[in-house]
């Protein structure tokens, strides 16, 4: 009879924890109507970001609040709104996370902020500026506006990201880059690798710069690029022939440069690296 | 007097000795006169920079942003015989290549300049300031990038460890900002304090490593150019303090 009391005491224990538990996970939904060329930003020090597009003249946001440790500000000016979450006292990295699911119009300018992430934007038609320090950065789909992506040591990947001004910092964070192509394409990483594998589009330029991260250019048949690879302290090699240029301003050093054109030479390809390795392979 | 002409006395300009030559061209020439007003801009905003919270290190990333795309400062002339990976047609401006420099510098006085108690709306211990903090304002204002771009061509170190002669010492970051830096992030979150300290380190090992290569080899513009992106980084992480802390 003890025994079962016992049993029973702890199971409305157990019941009453993961009640308040589920209670203090809150699901909010806020809805707003904006013109063209809209601008969001969110801002939350953790928790995820996940941007898509939608087909009406609204922005979406449902935020996913994980305890009471965390508050949402929400102010409107006209066609600018912003989201950010405020952390209440004792709130941790669990407690304070609040994660938003956001659907905008294509053409909205988006800013996104998260300490962890993960975050993602794609099929969006417009400016994307996002900072994260630890947070994985995924952006798809994305094309006509700046693309701005720093991080301290998340990874960065671009996939399918079309005329485009990219620009891309992260100290520590790998970086991927899949068919992306315009008329500037700047990463700046330190011991973070960069991955390229597309056809650098036509009349872009395109510059990477590492630290001790390795640099790997895998490029379409088809690409029409003017290559100049230089590792000041690491090896470089070109698996793919280059066409030498008529006026080689330097002299080439084995191992550590490479310079040449791929077919028309449309788009300029600027690869250097203070002591990483670099490779130019074709796909 | 021609632009290049222009990018070489401007060192001299910033420094406040005046040339008729100069003035004549600038009057005559926008591109120059624009130049010139954004970096007499940096110039006065830095004096600024420590009696005010405002403005905003964002206003020097932008900055600095704004010139890096509009190709103004990645600049410096070739020297023959090297390789170098810009196409010296679009350097016009030696003394450009220091704002990112500037930007980290202005980025770490203007936190120590600009710190206060986080806006967090929690009730969490507000950040007191050090018993040297004067030491640091002071610190600050000798770092100032304007009067550095005019009385030196070289790379501005921003922590002292830079100065250590050995490229293979372990890496400290013992700077007083970093140091503060690091202690106001910890105070929000113990955890992120030891990525950012890691982050730190690892930046600080890059400017070290290119500085001590660029000096050794002052000519080569691809150093320059990576002291410039480690710089550039660091300037990165001191803005993603301010708003992980704010």
């Amino acid at each position: 009879m003890e025994s079962m009391q016992h049993t029973a005491i702890v199971g409305l224990v157990v019941v009453a924890c993961l009640a308040s538990a589920a209670t203090a996970e809150t699901r909010r939904e806020y809805r707003y109507p904006v013109g063209p060329k809209a601008s969001v930003t969110v801002d939350t020090e953790y928790g995820s970001i996940s941007v898509k597009p939608g087909t009406t003249r609204e922005v979406v946001v449902v935020a996913l609040i994980h305890s009471d440790k965390a508050k949402i500000d929400i102010s409107q000016e006209g066609n600018r709104l912003e989201f950010e979450s405020h952390l209440l006292p004792g709130a941790d990295e669990q407690t304070g996370r609040v994660d938003y699911e956001v659907t905008v119009p294509p053409d909205t300018t988006l800013n996104l902020h998260s300490s962890n992430g993960p975050i993602s934007a794609e099929r969006i038609q417009a400016d994307v500026a996002v900072e994260g320090a630890t947070a994985p950065v995924e952006i798809r789909s994305v094309g006509h506006g700046h693309v701005h992506v720093k991080t301290m040591k998340g990874t960065i990947t671009l996939s399918d990201v079309r005329s485009a001004h990219v620009e891309i910092t992260s100290i520590s964070g790998d970086v991927h880059l899949n068919s992306v192509s315009g008329p500037l394409v700047q990463v700046n990483s330190g011991s973070g690798r960069i991955y390229y594998d597309g056809d650098f589009g036509s009349g872009g330029d395109y510059n990477f710069s590492t630290h001790t991260g390795d640099i790997e250019a895998l490029i379409a048949s088809g690409a029409s690029a003017d290559f100049t690879a230089h590792s000041m302290q690491g090896h470089v090699q070109s698996d793919v022939p280059l066409k030498p240029k008529e006026n080689n301003r330097f002299p080439v050093e084995v191992g550590r440069s490479f310079f040449g054109t791929v077919g028309k030479a449309a788009s300029e390809v600027i690869l250097k690296s203070f002591s990483g390795k670099i490779r130019l392979k074709q796909r | 007097m021609t632009c290049s002409e222009v990018q070489r006395v401007l060192p001299e300009m910033m420094d406040g000795a005046p040339n008729n030559e100069l003035q004549a061209h600038l009057e005559k020439c926008p591109a120059c006169s624009d130049l010139v007003a954004e970096l007499e801009l940096i110039s006065i905003e830095a004096h600024q920079l420590v009696e005010s919270n405002e403005p905003s290190p964002r206003v020097w990333l932008a900055i600095a942003a704004e010139l890096r795309s509009e190709g103004l400062i990645r600049d410096p002339e070739a020297k023959p015989g090297r390789p170098v990976l810009v196409p010296t047609e679009r350097r016009r401006w030696n003394a450009w290549w220091l704002v990112p420099v500037a930007a980290a510098l202005l980025v770490a006085a203007s936190y120590v300049g600009m710190r206060k108690p986080a806006t967090q709306i929690a009730e969490k211990p507000a950040v007191v300031a050090p018993a040297n903090a004067p030491d640091l304002a002071a610190q600050s204002n000798q770092q100032k990038p304007a009067p550095q771009v005019a009385e030196t061509k070289r790379p501005v170190p921003i922590d002292r460890s830079l100065d250590e002669p050995s490229v293979s010492a372990p890496v400290q970051v013992v700077s007083t900002e970093d140091r503060q830096f690091l202690d106001d992030v910890g105070q929000r979150s113990p955890r992120m304090k030891a990525e950012f300290e890691s982050q730190l380190r690892a930046v600080n090992s890059y400017i070290r490593d290119a500085e001590a290569y660029l000096k050794q080899n002052p000519g080569d513009e691809d150093a320059r150019q990576h002291v410039m992106a480690a710089y550039e980084q660091k300037a990165m992480l001191y803005q993603m303090a301010l708003n992980h802390i704010q």
